[in-house]
């Protein structure tokens, strides 16, 4: 239901990733792992229309993706930067309530479905967002993403200075919503072990280009590649 | 020296810096939405006066011209911000530059259109007196105006879905967008609404600052430091400095010379930067 074809693009004249296709199927949870610096952040963004493409384009439900971010959101394209730059002078609640109503959904029905899925976010409500910890603001990036009703999520390093406590229980989450709500999943990680747990398939990026196309099982058995392409 | 004497210069020092508060207003929005400092903003003050000005002599009651020199500064305001301030995001210094000339043009054309010198409108006759001295009502009614003001920017910015986008597109740029925001619109609209304000401002002081086409000079240097005074959490903050700055300036005023008044906000400013570099609210945890 969402794939990048070709895609080629990169900051000013320098290009980062070239040549890159990928596929993620309906409700699919698929992983893009790689070592540090070779493009996975930059085919998110790319995806997302951050990045201008150089040339390739991106397809949701086989129909050419707009050129805007704005307008592949509201097509049903979610995305949790690395990072997580949530909005720092904003409430918990704004900054869930703001993504679901740039993209004409009720903000205090979000809030309220947020809260419900995500606990921990329940007394920092009206807590400014700058002031949560690492972990919480990862937690709030997913659930300001998840209310702008997507499906497909695109998720670049969740689990980075993520205490493994709330690891596991992102990656259940994750599990959950893919489930319940029939959301395919394209997440960029180091974190192997998380990738394994959630996900069926994997692409492995080097050198800005899909160096092969793997499943978990082939992935866990070969401790070979992991070693080579992964370091770990 | 006597309580009278003290409550009306008081009285009189708050009513100067409501003024400058309502001056500022729009120019902290643009600031604190958009991170562009526009300097044509006393132009667009200017603009709000003559528009109300020609309403006015047109026949129009001077409680309607003000909406009308609302509507004139927002419609320019974005028909500004398409043009020119669109193509210079996160380009501060350029912002500046663009919207310094951009005040030049307003200027020159109020000059050719209007002339140096108009006619002002008359202020509304009522007052207060204590004791023995008399105070002129409708300035004294700014203070109220600049609470009604800022009070209806906050609601604007803190409870509308608006407001969000726009704190939203602020904050993290790329983020906003990539969520579904359309900035570029949302830019447009706050542009708008900081060049309304403007309008208002100088519509709404008409009565107290007659139109010329230079007025716009007189607020924007003050109006300008304020808001860099104040910093990130720009509304609250400029409240603050527009309020403190400005009164004690005009409390000295009383006291002294109107250059001592001045000296004392120049002085005030520039210790505030030298104390707060990046401005007063820097480390408070507030939204607007």
């Amino acid at each position: 239901m969402f794939s990048v074809v070709n895609a080629t693009g990169g900051y000013g004249k320098t290009v980062i990733i070239q040549g890159v296709s990928l596929q993620v199927g309906k409700a699919e949870i698929v992983a893009l792992l790689g070592r540090n610096g070779v493009g996975k952040s930059t085919l998110m963004r790319f995806a997302t229309g951050l990045v201008p493409a150089m040339s390739g384009h991106v397809e949701i439900d086989g129909r050419l993706a707009p050129i805007a971010p704005a307008g592949r959101a509201r097509l049903g394209l979610g995305y949790v930067p690395q990072g997580r730059f949530v909005f720092p002078r904003m409430t918990v609640a704004e900054n869930i309530a703001v993504a679901a109503e740039a993209n004409g959904h009720d903000g205090r029905a979000a809030v309220a479905a947020a809260l419900r899925e995500f606990p921990i976010l329940g007394p920092k409500a009206s807590d400014l967002a700058g002031g949560l910890s690492g972990g919480q603001q990862q937690i709030l990036a997913l659930a300001r993403a998840l209310a702008t009703q997507p499906r497909i999520l695109l998720l670049d390093e969740p689990t980075e200075g993520v205490q493994p406590s709330l690891v596991d229980e992102m990656a259940g989450t994750l599990l959950r919503i893919n489930r319940e709500r029939g959301i395919a999943v394209l997440v960029a990680e180091q974190d192997l072990d998380f990738c394994l747990s959630i996900a069926e398939r994997a692409y492995v990026m080097e050198k800005g280009t899909i160096r092969l196309e793997t499943t978990r099982d082939q992935l866990r058995a070969d401790k070979r590649l992991q070693q080579d392409l992964l370091g770990v | 020296m006597e309580p009278d004497y003290l409550a009306t210069v008081l009285l009189s020092s708050v009513s100067s810096a409501s003024i400058l508060l309502i001056a500022t207003i729009g120019l902290a929005v643009v600031f604190g939405l958009m991170g562009v400092i526009n300097l044509a903003h006393g132009e667009f003050l200017m603009i709000g006066a003559y528009a109300a000005l020609t309403a006015t002599q047109r026949g129009l009651p001077f409680a309607l011209a003000i909406p009308v020199a609302v509507v004139i500064t927002m419609l320019i305001g974005a028909c500004v911000e398409v043009l020119i301030i669109r193509r210079l995001y996160g380009r501060l210094f350029d912002t500046m530059l663009a919207t310094w000339g951009l005040s030049m043009i307003f200027y020159q054309l109020a000059v050719l259109i209007f002339g140096t010198v108009t006619p002002g409108i008359g202020m509304p006759q009522f007052g207060i007196t204590i004791g023995r001295y008399s105070l002129a009502g409708y300035p004294l009614l700014m203070i109220a105006v600049a609470a009604l003001m800022l009070a209806f920017v906050y609601g604007l910015l803190t409870r509308t879905v608006y407001g969000m986008k726009a704190r939203a597109a602020i904050q993290q740029p790329e983020i906003a967008q990539a969520i579904g925001i359309e900035s570029a619109r949302v830019n447009t609209m706050t542009f708008a609404i900081g060049c309304g304000l403007a309008g208002f401002a100088g519509a709404v002081l008409l009565p107290i600052v007659p139109a010329t086409p230079a007025m716009g000079f007189a607020f924007v240097v003050k109006a300008f430091l304020a808001v860099v005074v104040a910093g990130p959490v720009a509304l609250t903050g400029s409240a603050l400095t527009a309020i403190g700055l400005g009164g004690g300036a005009s409390l000295t005023a009383s006291f002294l010379t109107s250059v001592a008044g001045d000296a004392v906000f120049f002085v005030a400013t520039a210790a505030l930067l030298w104390l707060f570099p990046l401005g007063i609210s820097a480390s408070w945890r507030r939204r607007m």
